[in-house]
């Protein structure tokens, strides 16, 4: 559709986009491209980002739990976002003893989070998404992930 | 969805500095995970190449041994093309472990013509065509990617007509045919982490409640991964323990079988 557009007009025309999208109006794929953003420092490092993503609305205060496998030798980290900039989220990951699991560079920004884990263990752990504060009713989330 | 390609380098360094002046998100060290129970999305199933690479770090696999260049049978049953058509992605990624730029590219062209069997090839053909190219520049980085985009893509279509089921078998074929493999390394060479990576009860438990929500999928094959799965659920539910030789055995000898009968047609 746009390939007469080269790429770096064409993800500056995205990030416009998004930027002036009034929040109201957003979706989970919106959301998908804020978490994407907040991978892409990290695809340099050599993590694969999987295709596949998680999202939904969730309202000021509640949170949403992703039940993940992951692998002991694997190193992993988990993006969160949202379109509603003025939005603030978080990501955690705990262990299937609901222990907290990740790694202290784990960060949290306005309408970006990210988790960083190195499993101790193979096994379930549980990804576990907040919307803390939104202007909005609803406040849409998406979460990518990736792995090395 | 806005693919990867698509976002800007200058955003990604934005993003970096962002991180960097970003707050350490303080978290409760301990939560009630069962408060929530009624919250909890499925379990998200891994790509056959994150087990890979996490076996990978435990050295000494020659991936060319597990390489595999039977193309399976043509069917004509969609449950029986999608279980191969995940069987045929996860050795992909088995050929790309291994280098093997020939196979890979007749992976490529063999997933596509699985996803024109169930109807979903358009949206496979830019990536099989990728695949190629990849393939040819040995950009293993680029084939790991566009296998994984095949996938989404194949299951993302069939969400689109509703063929969720048919999205989970294609999971399936390729955690059985991962598990396959995974269980053939580590029973070569056995070692505790390597069959540790085996413990992975919720996604057999998973699997389990999807094919029993599967009636109108009336045969004889899904029946017998039923079974199966039902059989491998104690011998990967071992809580802290090890899990022992014969157990990843046991599993090997399971998922061979099922293997076989996933790529041949059986009577």
């Amino acid at each position: 559709m746009t390939s007469f557009l080269k790429p770096a007009w064409r993800a500056a025309l995205i990030a416009l986009v998004l930027a002036v999208a009034p929040s109201g109006l957003g979706s989970v794929d919106d959301a998908q491209a804020f978490a994407l953003q907040a991978a892409d420092p990290y695809i340099k490092e050599g993590f694969q980002v999987r295709e596949d993503y998680w999202g939904g609305d969730l309202a000021a205060g509640e949170k949403k739990a992703v039940r993940q496998q992951l692998f002991k030798g694997n190193e992993y980290w988990f993006w969160l976002g949202s379109e509603v900039e003025t939005a603030k989220v978080s990501v955690h990951i705990y262990d299937s003893e609901g222990k907290l699991a990740e790694q202290p560079d784990s960060w949290q920004k306005g309408h970006f989070a990210a988790a960083h884990i190195i499993p101790k263990s193979t096994g379930s752990y549980f990804v576990i998404v907040e919307v803390e504060s939104s202007p909005e009713e609803r406040t849409h989330w998406a979460l990518v992930y990736g792995f090395r | 969805m806005i693919p990867l390609a698509k976002i800007s380098k200058l955003t990604g360094g934005i993003l970096a500095a962002l991180s960097l002046c970003a707050h350490a998100a303080e978290a409760p060290k301990n939560v009630d995970v069962k408060q929530f129970s009624k919250k909890v999305e499925d379990v998200v199933v891994p790509l056959p190449n994150e087990v890979f690479g996490a076996l990978n770090k435990l050295g000494g696999v020659n991936w060319r041994e597990y390489v595999r260049n039977d193309k399976g049978s043509n069917f004509t049953e969609r449950p029986r093309i999608a279980l191969l058509l995940g069987s045929v992605i996860a050795d992909g990624f088995i050929a790309v472990q291994a280098e093997d730029a020939p196979t890979v590219k007749d992976i490529g062209q063999r997933v596509l013509s699985l996803a024109k069997g169930i109807g979903v090839g358009n949206s496979i053909t830019p990536h099989a065509k990728a695949i190629t190219e990849a393939a040819d520049k040995r950009n293993w980085k680029g084939v790991r990617q566009e296998l994984d985009k095949t996938q989404n893509s194949v299951q993302q279509a069939m969400n689109e007509v509703h063929d969720q089921k048919l999205s989970q078998l294609v999971s399936l074929g390729g955690w059985l045919r991962g598990t396959e493999v995974l269980t053939t390394v580590v029973t070569k060479r056995y070692s505790e982490e390597g069959a540790e990576l085996l413990h992975q009860p919720d996604l057999v438990n998973y699997f389990e409640t999807r094919l029993q929500a599967m009636p109108e999928f009336n045969l004889k094959l899904i029946q017998d991964i039923h079974a199966a799965l039902i059989e491998v659920r104690p011998l990967v539910d071992v809580g802290e323990a090890h899990i022992p030789p014969a157990s990843v055995k046991k599993i090997n000898e399971i998922t061979t079988r099922l293997g076989d009968a996933i790529t041949k047609k059986t009577p």
